[in-house]
């Protein structure tokens, strides 16, 4: 790791102007690339159509209800994209144990000490804007890798939850494993409050990861954002900032 | 004492023939179909007329009022020639010393072959103070009659999930009878269930001898293995999105979903949409009111129940999940949008640095 | 000097006990128990007003329906809403039903086996039942071949064993029928358990289903539309008009005639049960809107001392008018166990200081009862269908002078005949006669609403609470089958800050109050006779006769 003292504004990715060098680090894999992408969409949808669900609009309305299947088709969209959003994260489970040192499952726990200090000191750059002291790992950051844990976490309960809501409708395998969850919750209301309550937490990271995403781009000036398209970073060799 | 159903009804002057039809009656009552009749025919032949036993806890008698409203068959068969009703507050004529007799006899004279039937839920509270019968409480007089019993049935919600004296803050700490009893339990929850799916509950145990099969909370799945969304007849207008927006309205009359309105349909199981109440008239959805979720344990406190989710706690009454979230949303956008602010005044100062900077070096 | 202990007294809706003092075969003193609370009241609070109506409906089965009205007429009052006439018509229709249902099913179902013995039946002459069964009505299933079977059931049923009759009094010197008449009284007993199915239909059309139909604030949850498949049209009405005609058929032609022919061999009970004198009515069956009570059916009001010619106003607001006591209830009040408090202000910290069960007697215990004492300016009054027929007798209401003459002049005794045991039986089918006949009155104008298409079932006003006041109080008064029923709401921010039931049996069949003045359970027991300390029917006679609902009472 490079202990190079990051300050904000320092977007210049040129040799020799100022001493700085970096080289290309191909961190994304293929695969997760493509897994954050599915994910991305799969989410998006499954939170319109999901919100749409729990209060549908005004804005179709037919003489006949044989004449039109919008709410139908609002449910199974978000179906589809359950589906697709379930299988792409098990595939990015799988990922996180034979993909590259940076889809490892273990960086997204802060088992080592440098790891909890980065999460410090990723705090102080993102919330109070501070002065970054030590460099930022060229992977997931430690505090983003963390939070990923966290959405992970989340990812399963809304999808056993929505299994569950799901198994009602459902006679294959799949939804019907997840049936026990509804008494456990109180029955289907529950599950469904619960599952409603949490489309807040996907809306609420997606803002925040999205603009840290574009903030991080910034600070780092290594191309965070084009990595999660291209694949390649750039990790500084040489050289400081003035 | 004790007839089989078959002498007593020889005894009425019925023939075998009519015997045979009427099991076949039964069987189809019970859900067996016509090659299940010959079973039925010997069940009948075999069996006494089974005790049982009906009691009164914590209720508003609306499940035995119910009860009485089956139509096949009619509770009059039912009490003259399918069962022995021999113990309920509601309607047996023994009281005070008498009744006590009644409950004694019949548990002593059946030990193991008589049936429990509870209505109410019962309090644990306090000794159990708040529901108490010829001196007893309620608990000391279920444990009684459920130790020799051959089979129990928790009536209502009030007997299976505690229904609405358990609502919060359940002040008597009313508790449904299968928390109570080491026994199996089958619980018909409703409130009150509907007549005709409580007789076939009954019919199902004393004519088949049989336990319903039961889902993972002990209800029959015959009545609670759908939910009253996926057969109602309003369905399709739910997936054409064609909603009631207020009562009364256009949509209203025209028999659209009352899912806006609050409808509990899509999480409640009960056979109201199929069955439905008073010998087929109606049911909730179909005379212009959602489903209030009656059959499901803890419904009163999923309210308001004309709205879609319930009120989020600490928020006001109409407040939602959708509520906390739209404000926690949008002061995430806020902190975000404050962020950005924040940084592009700074990436100016910076910008304007590194220009001076390159001015100089140039 | 024995006391006599009643525990359960069954045939009744709930939980009651009666402990009576026997001296000399008469009753000297009396004590009612309420021994079952669920503290709905507690349970309420918090909650969203529109929701209340549903959850005290559940305070009872029996009464269904009418504490759903009582809640939403007092949510309606504390945020001002009044709702469509079509609306109100439709819950006079669901409450005149009630009526009917409910006084059918007591009569014969709770209050018969009183006085019918089912065991004496089986000695009857089914020719001469039949010969007198048709003398004094027209109901084509009283036959000789009708009677011979229904004999011939209970035959049997008494061989295997009597099931819910066993153990009753058979026997005892009190029944005085011949064997026709409880043969008839038994016929009747099973035809009317086969009929009360039906006449509840109406509440399933218009309310989903029956018991606990549906209720709404701001009119009714059905729409009518003669256009429309879904909506309460053609076939719908057409559905309620038979179930009426049947009931007309069944009230007029069998419950009326057998409480006559019941009643004149126990001409006797109209001495004993009399109980206390004053009567309470809230009134009921608007017909120009609830905010209008002098469109009602039923007066409102209050007789003291059974003086016919006078009937007080009766004010519901008024803080020094309707209080309820717990000086012998297991209740705690914040400010004295002796104050009486308005319903508004009401309290309920519940604090059980009984013995521990299982226990033999009450007895030595000063607080006996979970159900409070209401009064009225200080007066324990007795509320029920007596009490709203003297009133409207009173206030000159003439189809109730009318037919209260009729079945006076038909069991040939006098007025005063009223005040007792007897009496209030009478009583009973004189309101279902009534309300039977309004019933097809309302439904006659509603059919002719729908004729004009002023179908209008809901009033959207106040339906959203950023409507209603921060702060708001109401008061919805019903007569309940069983009497004067008024729920009290308070309203904070939109939920329900306060809400108290003050119910019929509540008045009947409490404790005595802080001055030691009985309720009317324990002061018509007072005086009767018990020939037999081990067989008390008389007690049940006279407890019967207010048709006790205890769920209602304690709630
Ligand atoms: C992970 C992101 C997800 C979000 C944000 C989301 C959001 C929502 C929301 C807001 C609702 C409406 C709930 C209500 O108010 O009643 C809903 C309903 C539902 N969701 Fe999801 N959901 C997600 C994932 C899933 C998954 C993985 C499944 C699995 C099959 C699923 C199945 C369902 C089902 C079955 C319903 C009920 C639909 C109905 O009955 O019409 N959801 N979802
Ligand atoms: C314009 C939209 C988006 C952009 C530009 C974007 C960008 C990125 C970038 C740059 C990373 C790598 C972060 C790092 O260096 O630590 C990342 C990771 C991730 N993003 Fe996004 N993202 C977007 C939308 C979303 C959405 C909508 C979601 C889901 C709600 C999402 C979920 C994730 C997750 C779970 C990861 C971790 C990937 C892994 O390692 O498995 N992203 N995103
Ligand atoms: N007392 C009483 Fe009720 C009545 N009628 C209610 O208000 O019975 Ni359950
Ligand atoms: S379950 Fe409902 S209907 Fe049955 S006794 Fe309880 S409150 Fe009444
Ligand atoms: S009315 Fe209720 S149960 Fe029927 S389709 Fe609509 S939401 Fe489902
Ligand atoms: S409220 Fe109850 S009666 Fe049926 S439609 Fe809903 S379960
Ligand atoms: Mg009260």
């Amino acid at each position: 790791m490079s202990t190079a003292n990051i300050q904000p504004g320092n977007a210049v990715p040129t040799n020799g102007t100022h001493g700085v060098e970096y080289r290309r680090v191909y961190v994304w894999q293929l695969p997760v690339r493509f897994y954050h992408w599915i994910n991305a969409v799969a989410l998006v949808l499954l939170c319109v159509t999901g919100y749409l669900i729990g209060a549908p609009i005004r804005a179709f309305y037919a003489a006949e209800a044989y004449q039109q299947y919008w709410f139908g088709t609002v449910r199974f969209i978000h179906f589809v994209s359950a589906f697709v959003y379930v299988f792409n994260f098990a595939a990015r489970i799988y990922w996180g144990f034979v993909g590259n040192k940076y889809a490892q499952w273990t960086t997204f726990l802060p088992f080592k000490k440098w790891q909890r200090e980065e999460i410090v000191d990723v705090i102080k750059t993102d919330v109070l804007q501070t002065k970054m002291h030590g460099a930022i790992s060229t992977g997931h950051n430690s505090l983003a890798a963390f939070i990923y844990f966290l959405t992970f976490l989340v990812f399963c309960f809304q999808t056993i939850t929505g299994f569950a809501l799901y198994s009602s409708m459902s006679t294959s395998w799949l939804p019907r494993m997840f049936t026990w969850i509804v008494p456990l919750m109180g029955g289907e209301f529950g599950v469904r409050f619960w599952h409603h309550l949490f489309l807040w937490f996907f809306v609420c990271f997606t803002i925040v990861h999205v603009y840290l995403a574009f903030y991080h781009d910034y600070i780092e000036g290594r191309g965070t954002i084009s990595s999660i398209v291209g694949g390649w970073k750039f990790d500084r060799v040489k050289g400081d900032d003035k | 004492m004790g007839d089989s159903i078959w002498q007593s009804m020889e005894k009425k002057g019925y023939s075998r023939r009519d015997f045979l039809q009427f099991c076949v009656a039964a069987a189809t009552v019970a859900g067996l179909g016509r090659t299940g009749a010959a079973q039925v025919a010997s069940v009948f032949e075999k069996k006494e007329k089974p005790a049982v036993i009906w009691m009164h806890f914590q209720e508003c008698t609306c499940c035995s009022e119910s009860f009485i409203r089956a139509s096949h068959p009619i509770v009059v068969d039912a009490l003259l020639d399918v069962l022995s009703l021999n113990y309920t507050e509601t309607l047996m004529a023994a009281s005070g010393f008498q009744a006590e007799k009644s409950l004694n006899d019949t548990i002593k004279n059946n030990k193991g072959k008589y049936i429990v039937l509870v209505e109410g839920a019962v309090p644990t509270k306090d000794g159990g103070v708040y529901c108490m019968i010829g001196g007893k409480t309620a608990e000391q007089i279920l444990q009684t009659v459920a130790a020799d019993a051959a089979a129990i049935v928790a009536w209502g919600s009030c007997a299976s999930n505690g229904c609405v004296q358990a609502a919060k803050p359940n002040p008597t700490g009313a508790t449904p009878i299968h928390k109570l009893v080491n026994k199996p339990v089958i619980n018909v929850p409703g409130c009150p269930p509907i007549a005709d799916v409580m007789m076939s509950v009954v019919t199902h145990l004393l004519v088949l001898g049989q336990v319903p099969e039961l889902d993972s909370l002990g209800r029959p799945k015959e009545f609670y293995g759908r939910r009253v969304h996926d057969t109602c007849y309003r369905r399709a207008n739910y997936d054409a999105g064609l909603f009631v927006e207020s009562w009364d309205d256009e949509n209203a009359r025209k028999g659209y979903c009352l899912y806006k309105m609050g409808c509990r349909g899509p999480v409640t199981y009960n056979a109201c949409s199929v069955v439905k109440w008073n010998e087929g008239t109606s049911y909730p959805i179909q005379s212009g009111h959602g489903c209030i979720g009656c059959s499901e344990e803890g419904f009163w406190d999923n309210g308001p129940f004309y709205q879609h989710l319930p009120s989020f706690p600490g928020f006001g009454i109409e407040s939602t999940a959708d509520t906390v979230g739209t404000i926690v949303g949008a002061a995430t956008l806020a902190g975000v949008a404050a962020h950005a602010v924040v940084t592009n005044i700074r990436k100016h100062k910076v910008i304007a640095e590194v220009h001076a900077e390159e001015e100089k070096e140039s | 000097m024995t006391r006599v202990v009643v525990d359960p007294v069954t045939r009744i809706e709930g939980h009651l006990r009666i402990e009576a003092v026997v001296e000399n075969g008469v009753i000297t003193d009396a004590f009612s128990a309420g021994t079952m609370i669920r503290g709905l009241e507690k349970i309420l609070i918090g909650r969203d007003p529109r929701d209340a109506w549903a959850i005290t409906e559940r305070v009872c089965g029996v009464c269904t329906t009418v504490h759903a009205l009582a809640s939403v007429r007092s949510v309606e009052d504390a945020i001002g809403v009044a709702v469509p006439q079509t609306a109100e018509l439709i819950r006079n229709i669901m409450m005149a039903t009630l009526y009917v249902q409910d006084h059918v099913v007591h009569f014969y179902h709770l209050h018969a086996l009183d006085w019918v013995d089912i065991v004496a039946a089986l000695k009857a002459d089914p020719k001469k039942a039949a010969e007198l069964a048709q003398s004094f009505s027209k109901w084509d299933k009283n036959t000789t071949a009708y009677f011979t079977d229904v004999q011939k059931k209970i035959k049997q049923f008494a061989d295997s064993g009597l099931g819910i009759f066993a153990n009753g009094y058979w026997g005892h010197p009190a029944y005085k029928l011949p064997p026709e008449v409880n043969l008839i009284g038994v016929a009747h007993y099973l035809d009317a358990l086969e009929w009360q199915k039906e006449v509840v239909k109406i509440h399933a059309v218009f309310g989903g289903k029956n018991p606990h139909p549906n209720y709404l604030v701001g009119g009714v949850p059905c729409s009518i539309d003669t256009d429309e498949v879904a909506a309460i049209n053609s076939e719908r009405l057409n559905l309620v008009s038979r179930l009426i005609s049947q009931a007309d058929e069944f009230v007029n032609e069998v419950y009326i005639p057998d409480l006559l022919a019941v009643a004149s061999f126990y001409k006797d009970w109209s001495k004993y049960g009399g109980g206390l004198s004053n009567y309470l009515s809230y009134g009921e069956y608007p017909t120009k809107g609830y905010g209008n009570p002098q469109s009602f059916k039923y007066a409102r009001g209050a007789v003291l001392g059974r003086d016919l010619s006078t009937v007080h106003p009766v004010n519901p607001r008024d803080e020094q008018e309707i209080k309820e006591y717990i000086a012998h209830s297991w209740y705690e009040y914040d400010g004295g166990n002796d104050k009486g408090l308005h319903p508004w202000a009401g309290e309920t910290n519940i604090k059980y200081t009984g013995p521990t069960p299982p226990f033999e007697t009450l007895e030595g215990h000063d607080k006996y009862s979970f159900l409070k004492t209401p009064r009225w300016k200080d007066n324990p009054m007795e509320v029920g269908p007596l009490a709203r027929l003297l009133v409207s007798y009173a206030a000159g209401h003439t189809d109730v002078k009318e037919t209260v003459g009729m079945v006076l002049g038909k069991l040939n005794v006098p007025v005063d005949a009223l005040f007792s045991t007897l009496g209030r039986t009478a009583a009973r089918g004189i309101d279902a006669a009534l309300a039977m006949g309004w019933l097809k009155e309302f439904f006659g104008e509603l059919m002719d609403r729908v004729k004009t298409r002023e179908t209008s079932t809901f009033n959207r006003e106040k339906w959203e609470p950023k409507t209603w006041p921060e702060d708001c109080e109401g008061v919805g008064l019903v007569e309940a089958p069983r009497g004067s029923l008024a729920h009290y709401v308070k309203i904070h921010k939109g939920a329900i800050a306060n809400y108290q039931l003050v119910v019929p049996t509540t008045w009947n069949g409490s404790p005595r109050d802080a001055k030691m003045q009985r309720s009317a359970f324990e002061a018509s027991l007072i005086g009767t006779p018990v020939a037999k300390l081990d067989e008390p029917v008389e007690i049940l006679r006279t407890i019967h006769s207010f048709d006790p609902c205890l769920a209602c009472s304690v709630h």
